[in-house]
């Protein structure tokens, strides 16, 4: 079902994933796997390594799209002690289902970029932050770690060199807040995962209080390709601005939902359509989330969108994690804004008021307007809930998602609120009976 | 009496060596316990506090706060039913209610008479492309059916073991 189709000069992470045992050492160093690590030990300085990803344009694909070389290059090489690269496997964004798809195919390339990147920072150690529903890719990588080990690929002298390098894993326990850097941060040290206040920024306080860089399981996965082919060869791929390919999801009411790699550029129609199959027979597409729930929703009117960032941008949107959930005409946007919101709501951790008491109003709105009680109160009310869970008044931008989930589909379906809140009727899924159903 | 056999106090206090910081073997140390003793009670709470050196409140203040952690009793085959939005799009609401009727289990938290089931409607599990999913036995179960959600309780109800794990897809 998932499959890589899509990229006009080659896919970079799925480039190996037709061959079948691809997490077995073997077959992943017989493709050319850990050729990269090889080089970089043997041949390359840290310097250059930073310099080579910087060349690529290659930014974070955990959604904040920040570029990589330069958050490696905030790390302070004359920090005496300790310095980490912690990788955010965390993955638990609604709609995005892609570094599970990575780890489960090829746990090596994690491995190799995440080994690559400790170097790269003058670091011995990466952590990996793994959650804890993810059992199969959690062995996965215990047992490609133990292989590298065993090749001598990891440890003290890895491929002969003078720089130790390991990967170790952390199992998270079920907590959405961990995707973000922070929150991951303080759980990997023991704590309920709340987020931080920065500065300090974790570049100079991060793990255990030592330098660290958090990055992507994805981000990091591109790194080995980088390093084979150079980081000019990367950048061919991709947009002026936005370079190189990524995972996305596609799931929700589409024909073939699965994960895609994509060249960055490409359009949500190109996606949507021709890799995920479009609509279901009989059934038109009505909206989309275009980079996970925490992305604005679009209208399939708006289906021609780029993929590219700057684009996205500029209509107050974002690629995200690349998680694209798709709905069509036979269900209700309010009810799916609902359910999002009881998300957020139940994920917030509750250390910022605006997040915590916002999202749980929202979710008592939403409540009264699929039973049935819904006014033009309810209608007011939600859109100044949304403007109070964003703009910056939290930690972190759980709440801003909130309340762009709410901003973003009112926008655009004012009707099927309005319909709702006024009327007390949906058209699109009938009655309104017991939507709001507790979890 | 305590509440968790000597070999796991062991396993236990050997954690903190393995992390630059001791306390990050709170949650690997709760891992255990609950392996043992299939949730978290106030006791073992305590004797993992003991174990690590740290205060009981803080052992379960970081226990209530994970999702994965459980401080009430769940049967011997807990179900985490995906309810999100791409699950929902694609019947994850018939998937609990099957779910519910097969086990005569009627809300989350209850444990079914015979100790077996017992199950919680939870946020995306990262397997979206495969809604809808359920992770039970520490395997993943995808596209999800009334019918294979009936099977999967019956085969748990008449086997004396469960499966190890879930359906695993590669590709």
């Amino acid at each position: 079902m998932s499959e890589h189709r899509g990229t006009v000069g080659g896919p970079v992470l799925t480039e190996w994933f037709a061959t079948s045992n691809l997490h077995e050492l073997a077959v992943y160093e017989s493709l050319g796997g850990y050729a990269a690590l090889r080089q970089v030990l043997t041949a390359m300085t840290p310097q250059q390594v930073i310099d080579e990803v910087k060349t690529s344009g290659l930014r974070g694909r955990g959604g904040a799209d920040f570029p990589t070389a330069v958050k490696w290059s905030f790390v302070p090489r004359d920090h005496p002690g300790p310095k980490y690269i912690v990788v955010n496997a965390d993955e638990s964004e609604p709609g995005s289902a892609k570094d599970r798809y990575l780890l489960e195919n090829s746990p090596h390339m994690l491995v190799e970029g995440a080994a690559i990147a400790a170097y790269a920072i003058g670091g011995r150690d990466a952590w990996v932050y793994i959650r804890g529903e993810y059992d199969l890719p959690y062995q996965m990588l215990k047992d490609a770690i133990a292989e590298a080990h065993a090749k001598g690929y990891l440890g003290d002298h890895p491929f002969g060199s003078d720089h130790p390098l390991d990967v170790r894993l952390y199992r998270g326990h079920g907590a959405y807040i961990c995707g973000e850097e922070t929150a991951l941060l303080e759980s990997l040290e023991g704590k309920r995962a709340q987020p931080r206040s920065r500065p300090p920024f974790p570049a100079l306080k991060g793990a255990w209080g030592m330098p660290t860089a958090v990055n992507n399981v994805e981000t990091l996965s591109s790194v080995p390709w980088i390093i084979r082919h150079g980081g000019a060869e990367y950048a061919k791929r991709g947009t002026e601005k936005a370079k190189g390919t990524r995972m996305v999801t596609v799931s929700g009411d589409v024909q073939r939902p699965g994960n895609y790699e994509i060249e960055i550029g490409v359009t949500y129609r190109q996606i949507i359509e021709e890799l995920a199959g479009g609509a279901r027979p009989g059934r038109k597409l009505k909206v989309f989330w275009p980079g996970g729930s925490s992305a604005k929703v679009l209208p399939a009117s708006m289906l021609d969108t780029s993929t590219d960032l700057d684009g996205l941008k500029a209509l107050g949107t974002m690629g995200g994690s690349g998680g694209i959930i798709v709905m069509d005409d036979s269900h209700c946007v309010v009810k799916g804004a609902s359910r999002l919101v009881r998300f957020y709501a139940h994920e917030s951790c509750g250390k910022c008021t605006p997040c915590r008491v916002g999202t749980n109003w929202a979710v008592r709105t939403f409540d009264r307007i699929l039973a049935g009680q819904g006014s033009q109160i309810e209608l007011d009310l939600l859109d100044r809930v949304q403007q109070g869970l964003q703009g910056g008044r939290c930690l972190c931008g759980l709440g801003d998602a909130a309340g762009w989930v709410i901003q973003s589909t009112m926008n655009h379906f004012r009707g099927e609120y309005e319909e709702h809140c006024l009327h007390q009727t949906c058209s699109v899924e009938g009655a309104l009976v017991n939507a709001g159903r507790t979890p | 009496m305590s509440a968790l056999p000597s070999h796991v106090i062991d396993e236990i206090k050997a954690l903190p060596a393995r992390y630059p910081q001791p306390r990050s073997a709170v949650m690997p140390a709760l891992d255990l316990a609950q392996e043992e003793l299939g949730h978290l009670t106030p006791e073992a709470m305590a004797e993992v506090a003991s174990a690590l050196q740290l205060d009981p409140g803080y052992v379960e203040g970081v226990a209530s706060f994970y999702t994965l952690f459980h401080l009430e009793p769940i049967g011997k085959h807990h179900f985490y039913v995906c309810t999100n939005l791409s699950c929902t799009l694609r019947g994850a609401e018939e998937i609990v209610d099957r779910l519910r009727s097969a086990t005569r289990v009627t809300e989350p938290g209850q444990v079914s008479a015979d100790g077996l089931f017992s199950y919680e409607e939870v946020e995306c599990m990262g397997a979206c492309e495969y809604a809808p999913m359920c992770r039970v036995d520490h395997g993943y179960h995808y596209d999800l059916t009334p019918e294979k959600v009936e099977l999967m309780v019956a085969e748990r109800r008449s086997a004396p073991q469960a499966p190890a794990s879930g359906k695993q897809k590669h590709v």
